[in-house]
């Protein structure tokens, strides 16, 4: 951690973590108004005392919504990126384990479903399931799953050649103690810093999701909605695009940046 | 004497001078001293031959002459002069001039020195074109001569190949034709044997010795391997911790050492005349008997078969039978790739095989076949100690592993038993709760061979354990190993490409070459005329290192 906070990278990725996380914790308590709630008498209005940051086409709060909206967004991004970097990894690391013929199939049809775009990808299973919050969380699961797996199987993979696995296989080890003793602690770095940087990615496949109107259903208040939903009166008043957008895009960079930090902190050869 | 050294009338001119050099590195850790107040000169025509271990500077002293200087390096005083100019403070545009035309270096690897995605012939005429001003076809002719001189036997043919296609003997002659290539007055060459195999080094030494005769150019020789520097260098300065600690002729460092350190690094230098072996077994009856073994790698599958008939796999072992005593030591030497870890991996069921391995009154035919009381009892300690332990594990909990996965002791009596295996490789108790990157590399592989020794093993394999060690390091765990022979009993086959080390350690010594096994002799039969040609050559590249005057031992 103090390798993290070392780094201007670091630091700045800190900060709108911190920001975000306090937003998705309190957000719904330290919220001025209801988020629902339609003020009649100032709908379109841009930053005041009263509303600080400005109102919708129906008079809602901004601030209030967007901070209401954080846990859902912030809950969307983990959520999908722990199943779908679990999933992946599980499936990456026996692979790479078993090697061989499992190894050589497992991995091509990864290398089919990656051939597709990721977004592409994500709109195919979404109009398989449906749409709705949770459908999206699995479709942006699903698209993660072949990418991890490709990164934590060539960990395994420049792990499994090590002299220590060697050894541990001379021993004469269970398969179970050397993957779970000898591969795994060795081969946690790198997923979990891709696991960091894919947060983001998470987050913005779910609002662009929102905005095409797949995920979240409206009144919801989640931040791509919001942006879908205030389009067109995007140039009465920008505000209301201009919020939830700087939203997402904070909490993206402050998991991308976060993630970089990390990586460096994790490769010694990056250090000073 | 140094046979192969010229003549060392001084000669006025000085082609490198450093005076008082000093420099640091600035870390998060705070600043760390590479260099300390060096003063170091070469006149023309003379080979400096500059010895000390890893981490001692000997590189960062090149590179500082050569001004490839990291991004975080402090020059905190001195100078470097070469042919009377200031180095040190030197506008970009002026050392690339020097580089090059009037400064050359040769690095260790040539495989990494050497640009995969140009021809070999591109590489070497590009020097010629921006320092001599050679127009392109008549560079690729004088690149061609160039090349002749280094003893290329077709040199328009090399010129035309990538540097996959060459092999290393090939390319560290390509990278010294490209040092010689300017007539440059200096060249720093920085181990250029090291990462070659001793027949190609040898060579490649005999014609660095061959084009100083013929161009006189001076030479800073970096090296580790003292007596190499002994054989080629007119004077020589030890390096220890970023500070010369003795300077002077070689014939006068080498046989009166002054300084400790200087006679720490000698008295370390494997010598065949000083055997530090265990007795010699009387047992005849072979421990473990390896019955025509063979090793493929690269099996083809049958769609490989089908679409390309000539496919066939590559044979990493070919036939060999071979058989260790209880309690022996049998060296295993032989230039890499030659199949001797091949062997060693057979042997501790990491490599499929085909043939029998005997042990025990047990014939095994495949390495499935193997089970944990063979396993528990043939032990094996790798080469690179930073990647035999597992970086997650502390010390502690490696070598409680084995105790606990053969039941050596009793759980309770575990930590107890890791406790007495660190003093038996001489290293503090408290190591246990430490992890591996705390630790230098010399005290890693104790570790390794104690977690070998915790299994009470019958035969311990050591696969080039002392290779990637420095040569004071070197020396100690080799006593160690034949310490922990003598006390346990155990036999060992001990793989390494160093013959002089072995000469010391073993009792017999087989010879591997393509995969085959060419020799088999008694340590005391080295010398004898009914060798294998190729044993003979062996022998012949590395020559016995001369005693020193006084005793050191």
């Amino acid at each position: 951690m103090r390798d993290i906070l070392r780094s201007p990278t670091g630091i700045a990725g800190t900060v709108l973590l911190l920001i975000v996380f306090g937003a998705a914790l309190f957000g719904p308590w330290i919220a001025p108004y209801d988020p629902q709630a339609f003020h009649a008498t100032a709908r379109l209005q841009g930053p005041s005392w009263r509303y600080l940051a400005g109102t919708d086409q129906y008079g809602r709060d901004l601030l209030s919504r967007l901070l209401n909206g954080a846990p859902a967004t912030v809950l969307f991004g983990l959520g999908a990126t722990v199943l779908g970097v679990g999933a992946g990894a599980i499936i990456g690391v026996s692979a790479g384990v078993a090697g061989g013929r499992t190894d050589t199939i497992v991995m091509r049809i990864l290398d089919g479903i990656l051939a597709m775009p990721e977004l592409l990808f994500t709109l195919l299973i979404v109009t398989f399931l449906g749409g709705g919050l949770g459908q999206a969380l699995l479709a942006v699961a699903v698209t993660f799953m072949p990418g991890m797996a490709r990164i934590a199987r060539s960990a395994v993979l420049s792990v499994r050649t090590r002299e220590y696995v060697l050894a541990a296989q001379a021993r004469g080890e269970s398969r179970l103690w050397i993957v779970g003793r000898e591969v795994l602690p060795n081969v946690l770095g790198p997923i979990i810093v891709e696991a960091t940087i894919r947060v983001s990615f998470a987050i913005m496949i779910g609002a662009t999701l929102g905005f095409l109107g797949l995920g979240a259903q409206p009144p919801s208040t989640e931040w791509g909605l919001m942006v879908a939903e205030a389009r067109q009166y995007m140039f009465r008043n920008p505000w209301c695009v201009i919020g939830p957008g700087v939203a997402v895009a904070m909490t993206a960079m402050g998991f991308n940046l976060f993630g970089d930090a990390l990586r460096d902190a994790f490769d010694p050869r990056r250090k000073r | 004497m140094s046979p192969l050294a010229t003549g060392s009338a001084a000669k006025p001119r000085r082609v490198l001078d450093i005076a008082d050099y000093s420099l640091s590195y600035d870390t998060a850790e705070g600043p760390i001293e590479a260099l300390k107040s060096i003063s170091l000169t070469i006149h023309a025509g003379e080979t400096h031959g500059l010895v000390g271990e890893s981490g001692s500077g000997k590189s960062t002293l090149a590179w500082s002459i050569m001004r490839y200087l990291a991004p975080n390096a402090i020059e905190t005083s001195g100078t470097i002069l070469v042919l009377g100019e200031h180095m040190t403070g030197m506008r970009k545009a002026d050392v690339e001039r020097m580089r090059g035309s009037r400064i050359a270096m040769v690095f260790q690897d040539p495989s990494s020195a050497l640009n995969p995605a140009m021809r070999l012939g591109d590489q070497l005429v590009e020097v010629l074109i921006r320092h001599r001003g050679m127009g392109r076809a008549m560079a690729w002719k004088e690149g061609e001569a160039a090349l002749a001189r280094t003893g290329i036997a077709k040199p328009a043919e090399l010129m035309r190949r990538y540097p996959n296609e060459a092999s290393g003997g090939e390319k560290q002659r390509v990278v010294i034709a490209t040092a010689f290539a300017c007539n440059p007055e200096l060249i720093i060459f920085d181990e250029p044997t090291t990462a070659l195999d001793i027949l190609t080094a040898k060579q490649i030494l005999e014609l660095f010795v061959a084009l100083r005769e013929e161009t006189g150019v001076a030479a800073l020789y970096i090296s580790h391997d003292l007596g190499l520097t002994a054989r080629i260098a007119d004077k020589v300065s030890v390096i220890h911790r970023g500070a010369i600690v003795e300077s002077g002729p070689v014939t006068e460092v080498f046989q009166r050492p002054r300084e400790p350190y200087t006679r720490q690094l000698m008295a370390a230098v494997p010598r065949p005349q000083h055997r530090i072996a265990v007795p010699e077994p009387s047992v005849s009856e072979p421990l473990l008997a390896m019955q025509n073994l063979t090793v493929r790698y690269g099996k083809p599958g049958w769609l490989t078969r089908l679409l390309d008939p000539s496919a066939r796999a590559h044979n990493g072992a070919e036939d060999v039978s071979l058989s260790i005593r209880p309690g022996e030591l049998l060296g295993i030497v032989g230039e890499s790739g030659s199949g001797k870890s091949t062997l060693a991996k057979a042997a501790t069921g990491l490599n499929a095989f085909e043939g029998r391995v005997v042990y025990g009154g047990r014939s095994f035919g495949s390495r499935r076949d193997y089970d944990k009381a063979y396993r528990r009892e043939i032990q094996i300690v790798f080469q690179h100690p930073d990647a035999s332990l597992n970086p997650r594990m502390t010390i502690g909990g490696i070598l409680a592993r084995p105790l606990r996965l053969y039941r050596v002791v009793p759980r309770s009596g575990v930590e107890r038993r890791v406790g007495e295996l660190l003093d038996m490789v001489l290293l503090p108790r408290d190591f246990a709760s430490r992890y591996p990157h705390q630790l230098s590399g010399g005290e890693k592989q104790r570790v390794a061979i104690a977690r070998a020794f915790a299994a009470e093993p019958k035969l311990v394999i050591c696969d080039e354990i002392t290779a990637a060690l420095d040569v004071s390091v070197q020396a100690a765990v080799a006593r160690l190993l034949v310490d922990l022979q003598r006390r346990s009993g155990a036999a060992c086959l001990f793989i390494t490409h160093d013959l002089n080390l072995i000469r010391q350690l073993a009792h017999r010594v087989a010879v591997m070459q393509r995969g085959r096994l060419v020799d088999l002799f008694a340590v005391d039969d080295a010398d004898s005329p009914d060798r294998h040609p190729y044993t003979r050559a062996l022998l012949d590249a590395v020559p016995v290192p001369a005693e020193p005057a006084e005793s050191l031992l």
